[in-house]
């Protein structure tokens, strides 16, 4: 499958059932390009399933997911990375045994850049997002805060038309939260390629997004602005409970 | 000094080995040499396995069939051309009639095994690790079976003589070299470093774009290949072939010795085949019995395999990536390994405070 431009990924009437969980219930989603889309929900709503589905690794029961149109629900994890969907993961994930610059590197690769390219290629965006603790560190040897930004940059190396980031904010201070946020925000505009934000942190969602979606449960619950989002009745109730939504805010 | 940086992990291992061969041929005995040509011809086969086990992180029992095609392909083109009609009667004509010069022989059977490696793998690759590993043991009871009792082509459990002794430590040495110089490009190659992003995870790599069947299709064919050089130079060493030459001993041999100095490096493989060629020596000599005075001390027969059980036993328990440690000798001084896997504790310390805080920020802004 030709890997760009794609302009829309759209997931439509997702449904994932893992056995008697139905974790996923007639979800719709778009996500443009050049765009920033916030996904939160409380533990359990079905955010990481609903990227697990967008990235291939999760096959759903119902619906399906296109690239400009086009069915990618069938397409193996690595054909849709392939195809333009980069994603991080919750836990990292990095390739510990090897170098910072390795890990961007193998991304490179996947997308059929030659070594010498997907090297130079994964050291601009080491620069780009400011890591400056050593192109041959091993992973195992980073900070958190710094596998989650390696996370991140391993996903854009891939040059992804849509980058699915699962909770990168996790664990970071607010220092590194801030640091975090303007990589993010720039991110749109340095790669050209869309956004699919997952947090709980909601300072970092409120501050990059310009659209969330809201799930409940396994259902959307809400999609607009931060603004619309952080009023909308539905969703104080999901996080709050009836009883406390009266004088809260999101 | 790029080159040299470049290539500085294969000179670190090579240069010692030339000396060795160098002094063992000025100084040593024709048993120390023959000894040391013995073990050169080990560290083909572990080189060749490391290729595989040690980027893909996929052990494999079987590697020791490619041995045993190649070894009995270049038995079939370069022995006996007076016996084969005899022993050999089932040969296809132009084998059984011929003698080929030893150089295409040795070629041809090493493509052999490659082929025979890439044709199993075909298969083999699609299953899991250890479904991969347990199934190349298969192909190795397979290979034994079918080459045991195919009498009129391998001799069956008979021994095949008459093989041209060629493989003389300055070859031997050269064949390591250059299986040393085919492990070392291949794990800087693309291929080499897309099959270790699969060996550390395979979930990740796969989000990378990364083919897992690919990539280890391509080290096994080429592991099989350098297994199939070792067979080749092992065959004439010996100057016979016998399958019982390639089955379990020897591939327990060589897997420990990958065990012993680290499986994820090629420094590793080296420096366990060296270490266990020496400690085998020794028992072999305490095994024989030796004389202090009057006094003749000899240690009961199969204490080398306990002794080399134990060794392994303590290498796993003590430090499982092996004398190595999965490192290759670099050209700068040391890594701070130690203290990075400091460091890396104290970040993960952080790190589950941290996700401690995070996952608890919605509950808070319910008070």
């Amino acid at each position: 499958m030709e890997k760009l431009p794609h302009q829309t990924l759209e997931a439509k009437d997702i449904h994932v059932v893992f056995g008697g969980l139905r974790a996923l219930n007639g979800v719709n989603l778009t996500l443009s390009r050049g765009g920033i889309l916030g996904l939160i929900g409380p533990n359990g709503a079905g955010k990481t399933t609903m990227v697990n589905v967008l990235s291939g690794f999760q096959r759903p029961n119902q619906g399906r997911v296109s690239l400009d149109g086009v069915d990618v629900s069938t397409l193996s994890p690595r054909k849709i990375a392939q195809a333009g969907i980069g994603r991080s993961f919750q836990s990292a994930r990095l390739f510990r045994d090897m170098t910072v610059e390795e890990n961007l590197t193998v991304a490179g690769l996947g997308i059929g850049l030659s070594k010498a390219a997907a090297t130079e290629q994964a050291r601009d965006i080491l620069d780009w997002i400011s890591y400056r603790n050593g192109y041959d560190r091993r992973c195992e040897a980073l900070s958190y805060s710094d596998e989650r930004r390696i996370s991140i940059a391993r996903a854009l190396a891939l040059q992804p038309s849509f980058a699915l980031l699962d909770e990168p904010a996790s664990g970071m201070n607010d220092r590194e939260c801030e640091q975090l946020m303007e990589i993010i925000v720039n991110i749109p505009r340095r790669f050209g390629c869309g956004v699919m934000l997952i947090e709980h942190n909601m300072q970092v969602i409120m501050g990059v997004c310009e659209r969330i979606h809201v799930l409940d449960g396994g259902k959307s619950l809400a999609e607009g602005t931060p603004e619309h989002v952080k009023k909308d009745p539905a969703v104080l109730r999901a996080y709050l409970g009836d009883k406390a939504r009266a004088n809260a805010v999101i | 000094m790029r080159h040299l940086r470049f290539w500085f992990p294969v000179l670190a291992l090579a240069v010692p080995l030339l000396l060795l061969v160098f002094l063992s041929g000025q100084f040593a005995s024709a048993g120390v040499q023959r000894l040391v040509t013995e073990a050169l011809i080990r560290l083909v086969f572990a080189v060749g396995l490391y290729i595989f086990v040690g980027n893909s992180g996929v052990v494999s029992f079987g590697h020791m069939a490619f041995a045993a095609i190649a070894a009995y392909a270049t038995a079939w083109q370069t022995c006996c051309q007076m016996l084969k009609p005899i022993t050999m009667s089932g040969l296809p004509a132009f084998l059984r009639d011929n003698t080929f010069p030893l150089l295409p022989a040795a070629i041809t059977s090493v493509a052999l095994a490659g082929l025979v490696a890439f044709l199993s793998g075909l298969i083999l690759m699609r299953l899991s690790a250890l479904g991969a590993s347990i199934s190349s043991l298969a192909l190795l009871f397979i290979l034994n079976v079918v080459y045991s009792n195919w009498e009129s082509v391998t001799m069956g459990t008979s021994t095949i003589v008459g093989l041209p002794i060629y493989a003389k430590p300055w070859i031997v040495l050269g064949c390591a070299i250059a299986a040393i110089v085919i492990a070392y490009l291949f794990q800087v190659s693309r291929w080499g470093l897309a099959l270790r992003a699969t060996r550390e995870d395979e979930v990740a790599a796969a989000a990378c774009g990364i083919s897992l069947y690919w990539t280890r299709l391509f080290a096994f064919t080429v592991s099989g290949l350098v297994a199939g050089l070792g067979g080749v130079l092992l065959a004439h060493f010996m100057g016979t072939v016998s399958i019982t030459s390639f089955y379990l001993s020897l591939t327990f041999l060589i897997v420990a010795m990958l065990v012993v100095g680290g499986m994820r490096s090629l420094a590793g493989a080296v420096v366990g085949v060296t270490v266990i060629s020496l400690v085998i020596d020794i028992l072999r000599r305490a095994e024989a019995g030796l004389s202090i005075g009057s006094m003749q001390l000899s240690m009961p027969p199969g204490t080398q395999e306990l002794i080399l059980a134990g060794i392994m036993l303590l290498i796993l328990i003590f430090r499982k990536d092996g004398i190595m440690g999965g490192r290759e000798f670099q050209w700068r001084t040391l890594p701070d390994r130690g203290l990075s896997q400091g460091e890396s504790s104290i970040g993960n310390q952080r790190a589950a405070r941290s996700e401690f805080v995070s996952l608890e920020e919605p509950t808070a802004k319910r008070s």
